[in-house]
């Protein structure tokens, strides 16, 4: 079995035909080449395979194809234009809160989502809406002024 | 544990759009169809093939099956409503406040955008965060197939570890309780190894009210200590119509450990369990009754 999927990814509609028991994990990197999304775990404990649906973070690794039928989804790949990266994307590179930057892409679809509920949210609401993320490499502190400081600049 | 994108194994997928048709397709599948919610919880269990469905009914399209309603006296919420929803929802928050607080504790922000209380309380785990709220406010859930319907308090749907009372035809609709009364003091805790995304240690929720300086209607559920979650009655009577005095307080926390050794038998969590779990219900019966001073 396969089945028919209409959904709006990045702001463009797009038509697919997967297996139902394909995660959308798997339809975004093998169907749709875009492997900005990260496995890590493959069950929902990482945040490596954050994307937003319907504007609102969830683990792709957990869901399966039909369930985008009919959504919006947004992965990193959204988030820089032709000519420049996205705010958020200079400043986690300002402030090195990128290494080996496996966690990264799922890690600013959290934080686009926070900064577009709450422009200027306090340190605690940038833990919360990181909470769901693992990083082996950075010990957060810099994830969590790249994402405060934006939202700074968005103030000025 | 190892596994591979590859790993869940081949199944037909269905999305009905009427509860008639999810009813229909269930009873046809003759027990070889699982019903998906949010999916937080059977995906994994699709990936470790603990179930090897035949046909996968999605409910999240259903009508019946969402949206938070209050109706005179009673606040009614979907199966398919997710744990995003109920915290932040203020009829919740106002009408069953333990079950919001409950709510904003599970898992992480993406896995409460996709899991479900229908689905936290079908998965029937021991540590299943509302089960504990759920059980204070007396819920029932409507629970409906082709041939019947029918009306089940939570505990009644639960029937052991991860094994929930409903027949394989049978879909969890609403979820009902009585709102609660302004006057009403309640508390959720838990404790967990981690802050975020860690399945519950140890929690418990607690609600009464003050009569005349008397604790009235006293109802209090632990969770993840039991094998089963429930009220229990020994603490509920110990405390009824009495005084909440420091000492009161400190016998009752012992009733507590007392009762849950003795319902989950010697297991060898349990020795540790217990000094915890009655410095959890101190804090717990602390917290409510501040609120019960700021209530007045
Ligand atoms: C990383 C992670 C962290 C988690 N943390 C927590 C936590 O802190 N606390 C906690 O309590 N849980 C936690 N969970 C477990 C899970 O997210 C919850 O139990 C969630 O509420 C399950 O809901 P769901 O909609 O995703 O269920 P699903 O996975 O869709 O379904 C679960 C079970 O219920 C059945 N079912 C679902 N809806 C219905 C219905 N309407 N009628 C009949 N049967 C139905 C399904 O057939 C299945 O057997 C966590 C899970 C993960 C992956
Ligand atoms: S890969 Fe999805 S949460 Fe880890
Ligand atoms: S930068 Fe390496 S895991 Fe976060």
């Amino acid at each position: 079995m396969e089945v028919n999927l209409r959904f709006t990814l990045n702001g463009r509609m797009i038509h697919v035909m997967v297996p139902p028991h394909w995660t959308l994990l798997r339809v975004l990197r093998e169907t749709l080449g875009l492997t900005g999304t990260k496995e890590g775990c493959g069950i929902g404990e990482c945040g490596a395979c954050t994307v937003l649906m319907n504007g609102k973070p969830v683990n792709a690794c957990l869901i399966l194809a039909p369930k985008a039928e009919g959504k919006s989804i947004e992965t990193v790949e959204a988030l820089a234009s032709q000519d420049s990266l996205h705010p958020l994307q200079k400043s986690f590179i300002q402030h090195g809160a990128v290494q080996c930057g496996f966690c990264t892409p799922g890690i600013l679809m959290s934080a686009k989502a926070l900064l577009e509920d709450k422009p200027h949210p306090d340190k605690e609401e940038v833990k919360e809406a990181i909470s769901g993320h693992l990083c082996r490499c950075t010990g957060y502190q810099q994830i969590i002024e790249a994402i405060q400081r934006v939202g700074e600049k968005v103030k000025r | 544990m190892t596994y591979c994108v590859d790993m869940i194994l081949p199944f037909d997928y269905q999305t009905p759009k009427t509860l008639k048709e999810a009813c229909r397709l269930l009873g046809e599948a003759k027990g070889k169809a699982k019903v998906i919610a949010g999916g937080t919880d059977l995906v994994i269990r699709l990936r470790n093939e603990e179930e090897k469905p035949d046909l996968l009914v999605d409910v999240t399209c259903l009508e019946e099956l969402k949206g938070i309603e209050e109706s005179d006296g009673t606040l009614s919420i979907g199966a398919t409503v997710t744990h995003s929803e109920i915290s932040d929802s203020s009829i919740v928050k106002r009408y069953g406040s333990v079950l919001a607080k409950a709510a904003s504790q599970i898992g992480s922000p993406q896995i409460r955008n996709l899991g479900t209380i229908g689905g936290n309380i079908i998965n029937a785990s021991p540590a299943a965060d509302t089960l504990p709220a759920l059980m204070v406010l007396n819920a029932v859930g409507r629970v409906v197939s082709s041939e019947s319907e029918r009306e089940v308090p939570v505990r009644q749907l639960l029937e052991s570890p991860y094994k929930s009372a409903l027949k394989p035809d049978e879909l969890l609709v609403r979820i009902q309780f009585k709102k609660l009364s302004q006057d009403t003091c309640c508390s959720f805790h838990r404790l967990a190894r981690r802050e975020a995304m860690a399945i519950a240690r140890m929690s418990l929720a607690l609600l009464f009210r003050m009569r005349d300086g008397n604790i009235s209607d006293f109802r209090f559920s632990p969770g993840a200590v039991l094998p089963v979650p429930d009220r229990l009655e020994e603490v509920e009577t110990f405390l009824e119509g009495r005084s909440p005095e420091e000492d009161l307080l400190r016998a009752a926390a012992c009733k507590v450990s007392e009762a849950i050794v003795k319902r989950s038998g010697i297991r060898p969590s349990t020795s540790y369990k217990a000094p915890v779990i009655e410095a959890l219900f101190l804090r717990a019966m602390r917290e409510a009754m501040q609120q019960c001073q700021s209530n007045k």
